[in-house]
């Protein structure tokens, strides 16, 4: 055991969630009190990431490592967790969720993923992966007197129970072929051709792409988020996709490096087929939640068109379009905790009509949100696009840079539609006015840096592209 | 040596005989307690090869758990008396293509098992290192706490979390339910529950007021 301080990340985050569990449970109506603790210890994992350093370097035979890619994710999904958590208690409050568990079941899916993000191994890659899952079935059914909450979570297990299957099946291939579970060994194992390894190549692909909801695999998408409370899609639709794609990033970059061609080919069908669909089933949703759903499908066909060049500069441009989109989701959703009227949450899109006579600032925030969503030039989301199509094209695959320019288009459709509804369509319905301090400003916050992101878009670009190196 | 042989043939004698009795059987609640039965002679013989750790795991899962779950199952699905029999009465019409299916499965297993035929080399390509004078038990434990202790930690928080998730989702607390409470009991004392009262002749005493 060299250096346990490497693992020290998840020691902390796991004896916090013990501390807290104990306190849950003897101290009465604790909802409060385990919550903003929780948001405090993800506050302090921050620092103890910070710390890391930037070495690559592992213990547990090699099983678990430490490199900044591992880092960076993790803190991307801390602090996106952070501002979810800070930004969806009062609609936790206001739906009757506030059992003292939510917190605790969120951070033990951190916990699971990042034990899946730092493995080099494919034992902890599925027990982390497992571990992740699970948390999520539970907090998808977490509003269990709710019908629409049960029907999406027996929906996610069902689904996910069968990819892990299918994964593990992938995985136990891949050790029967190559005699080992380490990913460097299986690595330098891999070097000439192998139709076994190719075959769990598939099957593991398949389960990833189910993790994040790419497109053959993209059936519980829509309905896991529209039927989830919203708290939970928010969640959703931000933090396992961070994981899915470092993971999918860290397959292709250590294992299977060597059998680049095989893959770039499943990899380049996933993404034009997400693109296609999260671009024209978008089209005619009424319901803003499964509209976020189709829309979370488009944007990972636009990461995975990153990743299947191949090439350092197309992984880390994946990897920003990823921050990027995080940004973006976590404004949309905080959006969406406003759409409040007498007291009960809605999720209509037709109920967004004439916002913005009543409530210019929100509208704006729409306004800027979906503009970047559908990637119109000034704002973030128009670079993250640009640099993935600038990897794209380098890599000379032109049919995947056209297919993904042509959606861009078929896909604004939809968002600007939205924005007509704001703008251009008779008031009907009026929200109640929150004084919801943390969602105005991580709103104010989201839409500032998608703004402003173009002046000075080497701060992110110079961390993320120096992390794979 | 004759001990061993006589301890091996008891064992599978009744193993043989509990494993008939759990598929002849009428009554399913017998035929559950023939399968504890029959796992506990399985795992005697494993035990006795030297595997005990494998013998012991037999118990406490198959036994201790999966068959005991088919007790509860048996007995709360009210399905205790068959309708139909081996022998005696209705035949049932199960029984020719449970037999059919029973043939194959002996034909496809003397195929495999008569077709079996080791490499040349067994007993010493495996990589591995068996050290002969510790225990399976010592030696499974031996790596799991070391080597892999990550994933055997791991995989307690698996279930530790499933153990959350399941209260979550099904636990409701009721109200106006009425519950022993040991402390209060134990705390009364006899001021605060018997009330001495002087009884007047021929008026009675009024209680409740």
């Amino acid at each position: 055991m060299q250096n346990i301080n490497l693992i020290f990340t998840e020691l902390y985050l796991f004896s916090g969630i013990c501390i807290l569990l104990m306190l849950g449970v003897y101290v009465k109506n604790s909802f409060n009190k385990i919550y903003n603790l929780s948001i405090l210890l993800l506050i302090g994992i921050i620092f103890v990431i910070y710390k890391n350093g930037l070495e690559k370097s592992g213990i547990f035979l090699d099983s678990f490592i430490s490199d900044p890619l591992s880092n960076f994710v993790k803190i991307l999904i801390a602090v996106s967790s952070i501002i979810i958590l800070f930004t969806s208690k009062q609609f936790i409050l206001d739906n009757k969720i506030s059992k003292f568990e939510y917190p605790i079941i969120i951070l033990l899916a951190i916990l699971g993923m990042f034990f899946t993000i730092s493995s080099n191994d494919i034992i902890l890659f599925y027990l982390g992966l497992e571990l992740q899952s699970l948390s999520l079935y539970v907090l998808a059914s977490i509003d269990r007197d709710n019908l629409k909450s049960s029907e999406s979570g027996i929906k996610y297990f069902v689904l996910s129970a069968l990819s892990s299957g299918l994964l593990l099946y992938g995985c136990s291939l891949l050790y029967g072929f190559t005699g080992s579970t380490n990913f460097e060994l299986i690595k330098n194992e891999l070097t000439v051709e192998n139709i076994g390894a190719i075959f769990a190549m598939v099957f593991i692909l398949v389960g990833l792409s189910f993790k994040v909801s790419a497109v053959p695999f993209h059936m519980w998408t829509p309905d896991v988020y529209e039927g989830s409370p919203t708290s939970i899609t928010n969640f959703f639709a931000v933090v396992p996709k961070v994981v899915g794609l470092a993971v999918i990033i860290r397959f292709m970059d250590v294992p299977f490096e060597n059998i680049l061609s095989d893959w770039q080919t499943i990899i380049i069908f996933i993404s034009v087929a997400s693109m296609i669909l999260g671009a024209v089933a978008a089209i005619r949703q009424t319901n803003i939640k499964r509209l976020m759903a189709y829309s979370s499908i488009g944007h990972i066909g636009y990461i995975l068109a990153g990743v299947a060049t191949g090439t350092t500069y197309g992984y880390s441009s994946s990897l920003l379009y990823m921050t990027i989109y995080v940004i973006m989701n976590i404004g949309a959703f905080s959006c969406i905790y406003l759409m409040r009227k007498d007291g009960v949450y809605t999720e209509k899109i037709s109920d967004l009509s004439g916002l913005s006579k009543k409530r210019p600032l929100l509208a704006v925030s729409f306004l800027i949100i979906f503009f970047s969503l559908a990637g119109i030039p000034p704002l973030g989301g128009f670079f993250a696009k640009f640099y993935v199509f600038l990897s794209v094209v380098e890599s000379k695959m032109y049919i995947l840079a056209i297919v993904g320019l042509m959606t861009t288009v078929i896909s604004a459709f939809y968002y600007l539609k939205v924005v007509k509804i704001i703008y251009f369509d008779e008031a009907k319905t009026t929200f109640d006015e929150l004084k919801n301090f943390p969602t105005n400003s991580t709103i104010f916050i989201s839409c500032l840096i998608l703004i402003s992101f173009f002046l000075y878009p080497s701060v992110l670009n110079n961390v993320i592209f120096n992390l794979l190196g | 040596m004759l001990a061993h042989t006589f301890f091996f043939y008891f064992f599978s004698g009744i193993a043989i005989f509990s494993a008939l009795m759990v598929i002849t059987s009428r009554n399913t609640v017998n035929s559950v307690f023939f399968l504890i039965l029959d796992f506990i002679s399985v795992g005697c013989l494993f035990i006795m090869v030297g595997a005990e750790f494998l013998g012991m795991i037999l118990l406490i899962v198959y036994v201790g758990a999966v068959a005991v779950l088919f007790l509860f199952v048996v007995m709360m699905l009210n399905v205790a008396q068959q309708k139909q029999s081996w022998f005696i009465g209705k035949k049932s019409t199960h029984i020719p293509s449970g037999l059919i299916v029973a043939i194959i499965i002996f034909m496809e297993l003397l195929v495999v098992i008569g077709g079996w035929k080791y490499k040349d080399n067994v007993s010493n390509s495996s990589s591995l290192v068996i050290d002969k004078d510790i225990s399976n038990t010592h030696a499974i434990g031996s790596v799991m706490y070391t080597d892999y202790i990550l994933y055997f930690q791991l995989s307690g928080i698996i279930l530790l979390l499933s153990m959350i998730g399941a209260i979550i989702l099904t636990y409701r607390r009721r109200e106006n339910v009425k519950t022993q409470s040991y402390f209060k009991q134990i705390s009364r004392e006899k001021a605060s529950s018997i009330e001495l009262k002087e009884v007047d002749f021929n008026k009675g005493v009024k209680i409740d007021d």
